[in-house]
């Protein structure tokens, strides 16, 4: 198992060259430059290639890329902001850490709200208990992020006046903005959830509880829920790196100071640096979050334990 | 018994006093900022919604008012121009100290504007001077390169920091809260995500600010922006969108106003594009379809009606050299673009191409866009409406690659501001190119009377040669400017802001009631 583990985090170091690389091609062959948006279009071209001199901008590519690899690798330097001229990291870490957070209570909630019904209307299937929840998380999942954070801001700040509307200091501002991310992907978890319930219910294993005498409740929690989990776990850890990313809407719709927004305003200057960071960061967070899903399975899944502990051998 | 009374009125006045003051002492004015601040040095970027942050901490020589005419005196007292126009020698206020209880020098001035001219960023600010020298402690002598009248800009946007302050913060300055301005308001925490803290300077030369605590917050989304002014969030919110005006009024009650920008959409016509054999090259078909736009239509769908129709390249009632009249401003009239159109050689109606514009598909120029391509087919002309990245758009524009635009242009505070717009040496907004090989234009007078304008400090002077000039260009029915759109402004219940501005608003002029 720690061998595994092992593994599974070096292979984080290529992981990491591999973004960098794709991160400055794409930087690179993308047509404009730092100097020109931060200058503007007026400003003269010495003055912008003088800049770009001075931002390092103008390196030959590779260059670049081994330059910034030994700076973050020997110096662990991610550089500083072309924009603001202060420390990436400085920058970046502390909205990484808001995005974080936000992410996992996303997921958490999402969970929360999707796995109960999901199992209630697989083991109610056909009947109304199945249909209502099932109908209304077919819509859920249908309506963008945005719509609900707009509709919660309605209510909530507009009209209730209870919750405020924009920043990220106490624990109030973080209800809407996790709400909102957490509902679309909670109707996903629910429909996943149902469906590999459904398949579960169905297997040999299952018939084989009910006909022993085992009690419904044993059935369905302790045979059919612990088997469906394993892809609904593989689902909710997806999701958690797709809200890593995707909670930009909630980020910028809330003012709440988020790796994701950063990213966003700072691709407008070509601020690479910090885009580099930011979205190694999330690489890096998406790695980790894939690898404690593969541990998850082993800890649900004696057949998976049994593998890791054997080595693979039977 | 009477005694005992009065002494216990007083007392209750006293203590309503101190509970008021105490109360204006505590009390936070959170305003908004569109996008986070980069820097506490003012030279980090010339964003408009940067620089509205700035102009509450730092000064320069000159001042802005929009609602009485412009430039004023701020840390110039009185400023001297030689016979050659080549020299101005700035007299300072006295009793100007800097946050950090540091008197105002001459030096001080020389410091900040040679850091100015180092910057590429200010290059089109400060590349006439030649050069910055302090007489003594409260005279700074500016020698230029050549007359340039425009000065005044120059003066208004470079702002003045602390020498001291700025050396002893070294490479941090900027990063870091610091007492470098001359401002009403100095900044006890930063954030570049989330905004920043200022507190009221009690030592400003003009006397403490009314307002001891303010909070500039970063909220990007209109609508979030709106809905937090509307949850009471915000004290003060500025470039409200038109579109929620109504909601806006609802709530601030009387506390709200649209002040006329000066801000203006124009209407671009390429008279070099090769479409349908070049038929915007044909001064004919040009003036048609400048007859064929109704003003008023562009307000209605753009501004609610609320905007003001433009004939000027900028607001006369803010920049004293912008001409008012001498000029061709080409009323709507669809008959007559209709009989243009056939002395054009077009009896039939012709296709001029695609009106591309930048921008959101429901921004104020895509709406444009549209009602210019409805007015335009209502005298026969067709067109496609094109909406895309201004990143995609604009350097289109300026190598005209392109049919009719929409644009606009803002931030004009001298009528100078036109080079950009008419001189070949421009390098940006050079939207039309009048010097061409195949100009049917007089570009060499236009260059000149940029040149002329710039090169006298007459008002009267340039007023006339600026005159000429925008009449050269409405002539070529190239750049027709349509609408003022309004800015909206409202602020909190407990608010006083005085008459309210465009831009440029002061947080030192506001009061709480």
């Amino acid at each position: 198992m720690y061998r595994y583990v092992i593994k599974r985090l070096l292979f984080l170091i290529p992981t990491i060259f591999g973004v960098a690389f794709i991160i400055f091609l794409v930087m690179n062959i993308t047509p404009g430059d730092p100097a020109r948006a931060l200058l503007g279009l007026s400003a003269p071209q010495a003055d912008v290639d003088a800049l770009n001199h001075e931002l390092g901008y103008d390196l030959p590519f590779m260059q670049k890329y081994f330059n910034y690899l030994k700076n973050m690798i020997i110096h662990q330097d991610f550089g500083k902001s072309y924009y603001t001229k202060q420390s990436v990291f400085d920058e970046v870490w502390p909205r990484y850490i808001v995005t974080i957070k936000l992410a996992l209570v996303g997921v958490l909630l999402s969970s929360l709200i999707g796995i109960p019904p999901g199992i209630y209307t697989a083991v109610k299937q056909y009947s109304l208990w199945d249909t209502i929840p099932s109908v209304i998380a077919f819509f859920i999942a249908a309506i963008p992020a945005f719509v609900f954070g707009l509709l919660m801001l309605f209510i909530f700040s507009l009209k209730l006046n209870w919750l405020p509307s924009f920043g990220a200091t106490t624990i109030y501002h973080f209800i809407m903005p996790t709400l909102t991310i957490a509902i679309p992907p909670a109707a996903q978890v629910m429909r996943f959830t149902k469906s590999s319930m459904l398949e579960a219910i169905r297997q040999d294993y299952v018939r084989t509880a009910r006909a022993k005498g085992a009690s419904e409740r044993t059935v369905i929690w302790k045979h059919a829920l612990l088997n469906a989990l394993l892809p609904v776990i593989t689902q909710v850890g997806l999701s958690l790196g797709v809200l890593i990313c995707g909670a930009v809407v909630a980020e910028k719709m809330f003012s709440i100071p988020g790796i994701g927004s950063l990213i966003v305003d700072r691709i407008l200057f070509k601020d690479e640096p910090i885009i580099l960071a930011g979205t190694i960061l999330i690489s890096i967070c998406f790695t980790i979050v894939m690898l404690v899903v593969d541990m998850t399975y082993a800890f649900i899944d004696p057949r998976i334990r049994a593998k890791y502990t054997t080595g693979g051998k039977e | 018994m009477k005694r005992l009374l009065i002494t216990l009125m007083v007392l209750l006045v006293a203590l309503t006093a101190c509970t008021a003051f105490a109360a204006n002492e505590e009390k936070l004015l959170v305003l908004r900022t569109e996008r986070s601040v980069p820097s506490l040095d003012w030279e980090q970027t010339t964003n408009t919604s940067n620089m509205k942050v700035w102009h509450q901490i730092f000064e320069g020589l000159y001042g802005m008012d929009e609602a009485n005419n412009g430039y004023y005196n701020e840390l110039a007292k009185e400023v001297k121009i030689s016979e050659d126009q080549l020299t101005y020698t700035v007299t300072l206020i006295d009793g100007v100290t800097f946050q950090n209880g540091d008197p105002m020098k001459a030096s001080d001035v020389v410091f900040s504007y040679n850091r100015a001219r180092k910057n590429s960023r200010f290059n089109y600010l400060t590349s006439m001077i030649e050069d910055v020298k302090a007489a003594d402690d409260k005279t700074v002598v500016f020698t230029l390169n050549k007359p340039y009248s425009p000065i005044a800009h120059t003066f208004f946007c470079v702002k003045i920091a602390s020498e001291r302050e700025v050396t002893e913060q070294g490479d941090r300055y900027g990063t870091i809260p610091h007492k470098a301005g001359t401002g009403a308001y100095y900044v006890t925490e930063f954030d570049v995500a989330t905004g920043m803290k200022m507190d009221a300077y009690e030592g400003y030369w003009r006397g403490a600010p009314n307002i001891k605590k303010i909070q500039y917050v970063v909220i990007d989304d209109l609508s979030a922006a709106v809905i937090a002014f509307k949850n009471n969030e915000l004290g003060y919110f500025e470039d409200i969108p038109l579109s929620e005006w109504d909601f806006i009024v609802e709530s601030s009650g009387t506390n709200n106003a649209l002040i006329k920008g000066n801000n203006i959409l124009f209407m671009g016509i390429n008279y070099l594009s090769p479409t349908n054999n070049n038929v915007l090259g044909n001064a004919k078909v040009r003036e048609a379809m400048f007859y064929a736009i109704n003003k008023n239509d562009i307000n209605i769908a753009v501004s609610n009606g609320k905007g003001v129709e433009a004939t000027q390249y900028m607001p006369s009632d803010i920049v004293a050299t912008s001409p008012v009249s001498g000029f061709k401003t080409y009323g709507y009239n669809v008959e007559r673009s209709k009989e243009l159109l056939k002395e054009a050689g077009y009896p039939d109606g012709v296709d001029v191409g695609t009106i591309l514009t930048y921008g959101a598909t429901s921004g104020s120029k895509a709406i444009m866009a549209q009602v210019l391509q409805a007015n335009l087919a209502e005298a026969g002309i067709t067109a496609q409406v094109s909406v895309m990245e201004a990143a995609v758009v604009t350097p289109r524009l300026y190598a005209q690659d392109y049919d009719v635009c929409v644009f606009s242009d803002y931030g004009n505070y001298d009528f100078n501001n036109i080079r950009q717009q008419v001189h070949s040496e421009s390098t940006g907004m050079y939207v039309v190119r009048y010097k061409d090989d195949s100009s049917p234009f007089n570009w060499q007078r236009i260059e000149e009377l940029v040149d002329a304008g710039v090169n006298t400090a007459d008002t009267a002077k340039r007023l006339e040669h600026y005159t000429e000039l925008w009449g050269i260009v409405m002539d070529s029915a190239t750049m027709l400017p349509c609408l003022h759109e309004p800015v909206g402004v409202a602020w909190a219940q407990a608010l006083d802001v005085g008459k309210p501005v465009p831009t440029y608003y002061k947080v030192r002029t506001f009061k709480w009631k």
